[in-house]
């Protein structure tokens, strides 16, 4: 029992003493041949906006389903709140889906597709009213309850479907990519949105998405998940300044990697042509290992500068991109390889296509990935 | 959390039925009623019919099951005229009747626009009235005193006491049109699926517009052309009305025979073997093309 | 910036004649082709007002209105329209409920054998009406039945039915999966989530295929003629009626039929259009 503590520790970072909201324990599911979630364990907690991040194909929506109910696994079970819910279906599971498609029901109005999970419970029409009412305020909504979704916009209808499932006070909210289908502007807003009403009303919302921005924006935790397993899991912060492995790394924003040579010492490598590169602190250095450092973390200085930090790798420039906030430098080193760099666009920058640069960055500020 | 609310309005023999046969079984349920319906009075009667047709005796006497094979031959042979006979019209109307519905269909897919569907309908309209109705209107208008005799008689195409009426040609005319709908609605279909940015794109690629019909429409609209086809050929085959009502007693088709053995004559055997010919040999025309269309996209 | 040469000039009238013509040419034979569709059915209701002499109606002798108001005189003839209606409306009903179960099964689920079944049921329609209604003839005398209305409205259903699983099949096939899971998520039972949310929404399709089968039946004439014993129905009194000579007042209710008709299907798309 301690291992499984300990390791449910490891997963979450934090222990309370009522059960977690949702928990998959050793959970496998196999279409045939296809193994699309691959022995996944995971703990999430109550009262957290939990994300699922990863490709097409991960594996997230499957198992974003298996929770619903929609699915059953091939192995493990499924736990909401401490009790299993293997084998039961989706009208008998404490949750509540928001779909990718919004699926509302096209031949009822938005007052009865609200309406429709109090229904089937049995709830008596006065306080239907007064709910469906309440919930569309919340969503911001209020007036549009005869409406029909086929006259309702796309973020309209989006709110409905979220009060449709929060209407029911789910202890758990899944939500299966429900910003995909809007424009930016409206897909941020909504963020915003989504972040707010899951702090105020006060429950778990698992979300699921391919968008990186879209999780670290929402999210309070981050499971990025890839070919059926969950390769990193942690708080934003957590795994995009640490991301422990290529895949993550550059799946969230960019990253140059570096594949030493040799080592030298406990604390820094040596590339191909010898340049000498410090590890970040408490970093051990070993064979295999690769070290990456994320291109805003990177400043670009004259070839003759002489106040640096504390890594430099000298390159000439290949191209630099104005993009209005920042401008983005592609610079190849002595070794062959391209490394990009991101800089604030406080002044111009005078740095041309072929100009000798020095690339600098502070060891803290990099983060290594363990070969194999 | 009132999940459980909803599992009483389940009623129990559904939910004991459910809990001993699983999900599995649930389409099995769905197609067993229909399923049945079409075994009693389609599989069985057809069935028997093949029985029936290897029979022998009369009416009077009673029939006992002899296998006689000879039942076919016998049929064959005497009938052999109006059998082909029956495939020729059939074949030939089902020509013209393409030729007619083809440029119909892809006027009312490419250039209907809004109205399509008003379109569709009026193609329709007129089979609303009752297919005899439809078909003794033809006598009316193939009439030896009609204008379209006096037309044809004045343009030479016909000898000055000619008639239309009682000779194959009516009776073909007669089929074409009652079977147009038919030929009309899957060519219209298949028609209306295709993506005009691919002919676009034809016509980007140098194509002019009598080429990009040729290499992208027709090819395209292929499974509506067999649909099409498959959907008059099969029941013209085997009419008799037009026949019947427009032709003369020299030329019936193998449905006459069919009709009057069964219900005149009464000399079943023969009756069935004739009627078990002619679905072989349309089956035997049949199923290649339908293995080769799919049938998803035939009856869709 | 073409500067046009004489020859060009000269050209461009014709050239845009042809091309007019070419382009209006195939909605000119639309209107051509629509044309002759209409013909017999103007002939139909022309007839119904023709002052006939005898008991035959193909030549044109003068108008009157008097068959229109002696409609009922025939005796059998409005009989015979009454039970077409009856056996219409039973044999639709029944073949669009079998039919609905099955294309639900055929969409839904699969299944071992599902391409077979969809075979199968493709095997009516392709099977000659002389050979559907011979056969059921050939059963029904095994069985010792007698031929009637019973057997007519089996044999209706029985051919009903692969129309009708055609026709709801091609409306299901668009039919978004997610609804269905939306309802159970909601707290819907699989028999909750058809009644609220499957049938409503493929009502439409089932209500086409409900007409689809009326239509078919009332018009049968082949398979009904093998089946029907003693009983009369509109097809078949025209049948009978056509070789002593068939009463204008058949024209009239074929008219009429087709009036009724027609305005129902306005009056559905205007309705539709009004909706939308």
């Amino acid at each position: 029992m301690t291992q499984q503590t300990e390791r449910e520790e490891r997963l979450t970072g934090e222990r309370t003493g009522e059960p977690p909201a949702v928990e998959l324990l050793g959970v496998t599911k196999a279409f045939g041949e296809v193994v699309a979630v691959d022995d996944i364990t995971l703990v999430i907690d109550e009262n957290r906006f939990f994300a699922m991040l990863g490709p097409s194909g991960c594996g997230k929506t499957t198992t974003l389903r298996m929770i619903g109910g929609f699915e059953e696994p091939t192995a493990g079970t499924i736990k909401l709140h401490g009790e299993p819910v293997t084998g039961l279906k989706p009208y008998q599971r404490p949750v509540n889906t928001v779909f990718q498609s919004y699926a509302l029901f096209p031949h009822l109005t938005v007052f009865e597709n609200v309406a429709f999970g109090l229904r089937r419970q049995g709830v008596d029409k006065a306080r239907v009213r007064t709910r469906v009412n309440e919930m569309l305020d919340l969503v911001k909504l209020p007036g549009m309850t005869a409406r029909k979704p086929a006259q309702l916009s796309g973020g309209q209808r989006q709110r409905v479907a979220l009060a449709r499932a929060l209407i029911n006070h789910p202890r758990v909210l899944l939500l299966d990519e429900p910003l995909g289908a809007l424009d930016l502007k409206l897909r941020k807003e909504m963020q915003i949105e989504l972040k707010r009403i899951q702090s105020e009303v006060g429950i778990t919302f698992v979300h699921v998405t391919h968008d990186q921005e879209e999780a670290m924006t929402m999210a309070d935790s981050i499971a990025v998940m890839s070919e059926g397993t969950i390769e990193r899991l942690g708080s934003p912060a957590e795994i995009y300044e640490d991301p422990r492995s290529a895949f993550v790394a550059n799946f969230l924003g960019a990253s140059n990697l570096l594949e030493p040579a040799s080592v030298d010492g406990d604390d820094a490598i040596v590339l191909a042509d010898g340049t000498r590169l410090h590890l970040p602190t408490g970093a051990k250095a070993a064979a295999g290992m690769a070290l990456g450092v994320r291109p805003e973390k990177i400043s670009l200085y004259p070839a003759d500068a002489t106040d640096l930090p504390g890594n430099v790798i000298r390159g000439s420039v290949v191209d630099a991109s104005y993009i209005g906030v920042s401008t983005q430098f592609l610079v190849t080193t002595p070794l062959g390889t391209s490394m990009t760099a991101v800089m604030q666009n406080v002044a111009p920058f005078a740095y041309r296509p072929g100009d000798e640069v020095l690339l600098g960055w502070e060891p803290d500020h990099s983060f290594i990935i363990d070969g194999g | 959390m009132a999940v459980d609310a909803a599992a009483p309005s389940v009623p129990g023999w559904a939910r004991w039925l459910r809990a001993r046969l699983g999900r599995r079984a649930v389409p099995y349920l769905l197609l067993l009623p229909g399923g049945l319906w079409l075994l009693f009075f389609y599989v069985i009667p057809v069935a028997q019919l093949g029985a029936v047709s290897l029979q022998e005796g009369s009416f009077e006497r009673g029939y006992a099951m002899t296998w006689r094979w000879a039942n076919y031959t016998d049929a064959l042979s005497t009938f052999s005229s109006q059998f082909i006979r029956s495939f020729v019209y059939a074949g030939t109307a089902t020509l013209i009747a393409l030729v007619i519905a083809y440029p119909l269909a892809y006027a009312i897919a490419f250039r209907g626009g809004r109205y399509k569907n008003l379109l569709l309908v009026l193609v329709l309209m007129p089979f609303l009235t009752p297919f005899l109705l439809r078909t003794l209107a033809w006598k009316v208008i193939l009439a030896d005193s009609g204008w379209v005799v006096g037309a044809l008689q004045t343009l030479g195409l016909l000898a000055e006491n000619g008639r239309l009426l009682a000779t194959g040609w009516a009776v073909v005319a007669g089929i074409t049109y009652n079977f147009l709908a038919f030929m009309t609605l899957p060519i219209y279909v298949s028609l209306e699926k295709i993506d005009h940015s691919l002919i676009e794109a034809a016509q980007d690629l140098y194509a002019s517009p009598a080429v990009a019909f040729r290499r992208v429409t027709l090819p395209l609209s292929m499974p509506g052309i067999v649909a099409g086809t498959l959907l008059t050929f099969i029941p013209a085959a085997g009419d008799f009305v037009n026949a019947q009502l427009l032709g003369n007693p020299q030329q019936l088709m193998i449905g006459n025979v069919i009709d009057s053995r069964f219900l005149r004559v009464l000399d079943y055997p023969t009756a069935a073997a004739l009627s078990f010919s002619l679905m072989l040999v349309i089956l035997a025309l049949v199923i290649p093309y339908v293995r080769a269309a799919g049938t998803e996209d035939l009856v869709a | 910036m073409a500067t046009a040469t004489p020859a060009a000039a000269a050209a461009r009238p014709r050239g845009s004649f042809l091309r007019f013509i070419r382009r209006h040419l195939i909605s000119f034979y639309a209107v051509v082709a629509l044309s002759y569709l209409f013909l017999p059915v103007l002939v139909v209701i022309l007839f119904s007002f023709n002052d006939n002499q005898g008991r035959f109606n193909f030549t044109w002798n003068g108008f009157t209105l008097k068959h229109w108001a002696n409609a009922f005189a025939i005796p059998n003839l409005f009989d015979s329209l009454v039970t077409s209606l009856q056996i219409a409306f039973l044999s639709a009903l029944v073949a669009t409920i079998l039919g609905t179960f099955i294309a639900l099964a055929l969409v839904r689920y699969r299944f071992r054998g599902r391409s077979t079944t969809n075979l199968f049921l493709f095997l009516p329609m392709a099977t000659p009406e002389v050979v559907l209604g011979s056969s059921l003839l050939a059963f029904f005398l095994t069985l010792g039945a007698a031929r009637g209305f019973a057997t007519i409205v089996l044999a209706h259903i029985m051919f009903n039915i692969s129309y009708v699983v055609v026709t709801v099949k091609a409306r299901l096939a668009g039919f978004d999966r997610h609804l269905e899971e939306a309802a159970m998520d909601l707290y819907a039972n699989e028999w909750q989530t058809f009644r609220r949310v499957t049938l409503p929404m493929i009502m439409p399709g089932v209500f086409a295929a409900f007409l689809l089968g009326f239509a078919l039946s009332f018009d049968d004439f082949i398979i009904t003629n093998f089946n029907s014993g003693q009983t009369v129905t509109f097809p078949l009194f025209i049948w009978g009626a056509a070789r002593v000579g068939v009463p204008p007042q058949v024209n009239v209710f074929g008219s009429a039929i087709f009036v009724i008709t027609v305005s129902l299907m306005f009056l559905n798309l205007a309705l539709q259009r009004r909706r939308a």
